[in-house]
């Protein structure tokens, strides 16, 4: 529990972790209004076709935000200081401290779990009000099971960036590909064009919980960006499955390699 | 000091360029870049192939993938710049060099020395493995717009690069100048498309874009390749000079 909150508290007085709060935070209400507004238009004109995603698009691309915060957590450790501070690593005095690195590393994947949750939730509690001020009446209604499936989305985001860093030791690539991959031109976008597989990517599966309402094999396609492929559910075991691999593999490698190399 | 100014100035471009060289993450990035891209354009090719035999240009197809090899030469910007706060570098560099401007102005053309020619490699081997692989299906095959789309790909490429090495000096950080610009280019720029399609067009990615899109039927470049380059150049440009003027002012 001390170690717990000894990762807390390293977090929050990161230098940048006001940017993933910021992003966290902001971005989901600014997409959701931005979206909001051209839905609006469109709904005058009678052509909406997507109204069920308005505000859950915000929490697709805010994903942007835990990523950082989970990059930022680990490379953060392995940041070499400047030579004239003695050129050390955190990492160091963090092991030296926490004496199981098993511990270390649960404590850690806890705090960023705690923190991308609450901020999930300050998300959505922003994206809500803000779809309602701008479509009234129009406003989809925000179901619990796909508010739900969001915050697990988010979690297994900044679990799966914290891996990946515990792995690379440098926030650079993690960063690139998570970042690219969760925008508009994703990778397995557009690896689902070409093979089946790809829909079991973690991002892909991961965006079933609570994007993707159109079903083309039950009904005529409603205009949601892709279609459905897994049950809201299934996506979630899937991604949940990606977590715990690259966990168990980055705890392995983790516990193996020499801390200071 | 003032006697060999043009001395001065190719020891600094020669420092410089072996700092760059020595890196061992540029290395790393742009041997990353050119294996990413060989396999995005694979990537592109075979769903153009499955897509519809016959009707896309071959160009179209291989460049493609410059939406995601982009990333690499934003990361080889930032890199490039942001390595000298990681340690003490920065001291020492500006210990040896004491002309701050001068010192930045080489650093942005060794990077460019460097950029020029793997920009340009890497968009040539994308466009190549799109032609070999497509060779008997694809249609519009014309040499000459295959050579102005590349030279505009490279350029694209290297001024993209500079734009953030300057973001980069500005940040002095590589996560904060990483989000931001990856969040750009990736994010909020693709989103401008529904809310700001006016002034899109001069912001610098689309500007940039219509360096090496060749014209065609449905869609209408608004910016000629030259005023395109005009457009990323003035954006290059004011993010230098910003980054330079900081630079001088800032306690380093």
């Amino acid at each position: 529990m001390r170690a717990f909150n000894a990762e807390l508290s390293k977090l929050f007085s990161l230098p940048g972790i006001w940017l993933a709060f910021l992003i966290g935070v902001f971005a989901p209400a600014v997409v959701a209004a931005l979206d909001s507004l051209a839905q609006k238009e469109e709904i005058i004109a009678g052509v909406s076709t997507r109204l069920s995603e308005v505000g859950y698009i915000g929490l697709g691309f805010g994903v942007q935000g835990v990523i950082i915060l989970g990059v930022l957590a680990v490379s953060s450790e392995y940041l070499t200081e400047s030579s004239e501070s003695g050129g050390g690593q955190q990492i160091t005095t963090s092991l030296t401290v926490v004496k199981s690195r098993f511990h270390f590393l649960l404590a850690k994947a806890g705090a960023v779990t705690v923190i991308s949750i609450l901020l999930c939730i300050v998300a959505m509690m922003t994206i809500v009000p803000t779809t309602h001020l701008i479509l009234g009446e129009y406003a989809p209604a925000f179901e619990w099971t796909r508010l739900i499936g969001a915050v697990c989305y988010w979690t297994f985001t900044a679990l799966l960036a914290l891996g990946m860093t515990l792995l690379t030791k440098n926030g650079i690539i993690p960063l690139a590909v998570l970042m690219i991959n969760s925008s508009v031109v994703s990778f397995s976008v557009l690896l689902s064009k070409i093979t089946k597989l790809a829909f079991y990517l973690p991002d892909r599966a991961g965006l079933e919980m609570f994007m993707f309402t159109s079903d083309k094999f039950h009904t005529p396609s409603t205009g949601s960006f892709f279609d459905r492929f897994h049950t809201p559910f299934t996506g979630g075991l899937v991604m949940f499955a990606w977590v715990v691999v690259i966990f168990i593999v980055a705890a392995i490698v983790f516990h193996r390699r020499d801390a200071a190399s | 000091m003032r006697v060999s100014s043009c001395r001065k100035i190719t020891q600094i471009l020669r420092a410089e360029l072996d700092k760059l060289v020595t890196l061992p993450w540029i290395c790393l990035t742009i041997m990353g870049t050119f294996i990413l891209n060989l396999f995005l354009a694979a990537t592109f090719t075979s769903a153009g192939l499955q897509a519809a035999a016959g009707t896309q240009s071959m160009l179209n197809i291989g460049l493609a993938s410059m939406r995601y090899l982009q990333a690499g030469f934003i990361i080889l910007g930032i890199l490039a710049t942001c390595s000298e706060y990681t340690g003490g570098q920065i001291r020492t560099t500006l210990t040896t060099i004491p002309w701050r401007g001068f010192q930045l102005s080489m650093k942005y053309l060794a990077l460019a020395v460097i950029t020029l020619p793997a920009a340009f490699i890497i968009a040539a081997s994308g466009i190549l493995y799109t032609f070999i692989m497509m060779r008997d299906t694809a249609v519009g095959f014309e040499i000459d717009t295959i050579i102005e789309a590349l030279v505009g790909a490279t350029g694209y490429l290297t001024l993209t690069t500079l734009l953030s090495a300057a973001m980069g000096a500005l940040f002095r950080r590589t996560t904060p100048a990483l989000v931001v610009l990856l969040g750009y280019y990736f994010v909020v720029s693709p989103l401008t498309i529904d809310f700001l399609p006016k002034f899109r067009s001069y912001f610098p990615d689309t500007a940039g874009s219509y360096m090496y899109i060749p014209p065609s039927a449905d869609e209408i470049n608004v910016l000629t390749p030259i005023q395109a380059t005009g457009v990323l150049m003035l954006w290059t440009l004011i993010f230098i000079t910003a980054a330079i003027v900081f630079y001088r002012r800032r306690d380093a």
